[in-house]
């Protein structure tokens, strides 16, 4: 039996889905990283990191989600605001609609000091971790109010989780 | 416990991530087949491969990187060259740059068989296969200039292969 608490799932910027603005797959700044870009422009976008972890059919088995952390950076200007959200997303059944609730979860930095030009490093950690029924998964969302002159690399996302087989 | 050496994970071309080219999303050579398709223009184009295995925070646990395949098509022009590097990332912490470092590894494919007119198969080993910490990850870069032939690339997929100790 496998019961680790320590894994992580590395998320690359080219699996997170982006909406509003203009993103394109640029080189990071650093030479050999790789980033999704926002171009600068005053406009609300929605970063949205899909957590690929396993999930499993029966209880307290599989992955047990803790955290989410974003690797991201802000350049020329600060947001507004960036707002983290966590959707725990059940699928429907046949012929039905999803089902989203939003777990609680704590973050840091702050939204104050995550929407701020710098390197960031945001952690989300989930109130109370969860196990991943197969019928579910977990997207975290990023809002990013940008004023004009914001520009926005996202690098990547890493989920912490335990691992139960 | 589990210690096995023959894990495998693919890597589809949707997440591939090409700068400097035109590239598509279009149906593989062989039908039921996906592909990423690069197409002919005199460019340098750097496609590079998120290795999404897992990693751990715990030392000697989770994945280790032992190598990476990737299956790709030149259809028409051989390109210039065929540059593959494999760049270990540190995240920086809150606040801070990443850290890359390149990582020593060996091709089955020589540089110059690599470009040629074929489909090709060409698998990256590290020297030193890595346990992979949770605050790192693994990118598989390729730079490749085309030159006035232009070449068209069909990118198919990739396989890292790995220990999973857990």
């Amino acid at each position: 039996m496998v019961h680790n608490i320590h894994f992580a799932q590395y998320i690359p910027p080219t699996a997170i889905h982006c909406v509003t603005g203009t993103w394109t797959n640029t080189a990071g700044s650093v030479s050999g990283t790789i980033a999704k870009h926002k171009a600068a422009n005053a406009e609300t976008s929605l970063i949205t990191v899909p957590v690929e972890i396993p999930s499993n059919s029966v209880a307290l088995q599989g992955a047990r989600l803790d955290s989410i952390e974003i690797d991201y950076e802000l350049t020329i200007a600060d947001l507004t605001s960036l707002t983290a959200v966590i959707n725990q997303v059940a699928r429907g059944v046949e012929g039905a609609i999803a089902v989203v609730a939003t777990p609680a979860f704590t973050q840091s930095p702050t939204a104050a000091a995550s929407k701020t030009q710098a390197k960031h490093k945001l952690v989300l950690t989930i109130t109370t971790p969860a196990w991943i029924d197969n019928d579910e998964y977990y997207l975290a969302q990023l809002s990013a109010v940008a004023p004009a002159g914001t520009v926005i690399d996202v690098l990547a996302a890493v989920a912490n989780f335990t691992l139960k087989v | 416990m589990i210690h096995n050496t023959h894990f495998a994970q693919y890597i589809p071309p949707t997440l591939f991530h090409a700068v400097t080219g035109t590239f598509t999303w279009t149906a593989g050579q062989v039908a039921g087949e996906i592909s990423l398709h690069r197409g002919a223009a005199n460019q340098t184009s750097v496609i590079t491969i998120p290795i999404i295995i897992p990693s751990n925070s715990v030392a000697l646990q989770g994945a280790k990187l032992a190598s990476i395949e990737v299956d790709y098509e030149i259809l028409t022009g051989e390109p210039t060259s065929m540059t593959w590097i494999l760049n270990k990332v540190t995240r920086g912490v809150e606040g801070a740059v990443a850290v890359v470092a390149a990582v020593t590894k060996s091709n089955t494919v020589g540089d110059a068989a690599a470009k040629t007119v074929a489909k090709h198969k060409q698998v990256i080993t590290l020297t030193t296969p890595a346990w992979i910490d949770n605050d790192e990850y693994y990118l598989l870069e390729l730079s490749m200039p085309t030159g006035a032939g232009g070449a068209v690339n069909e990118f198919l997929g990739a396989v890292a292969n790995f220990t999973l100790k857990a």
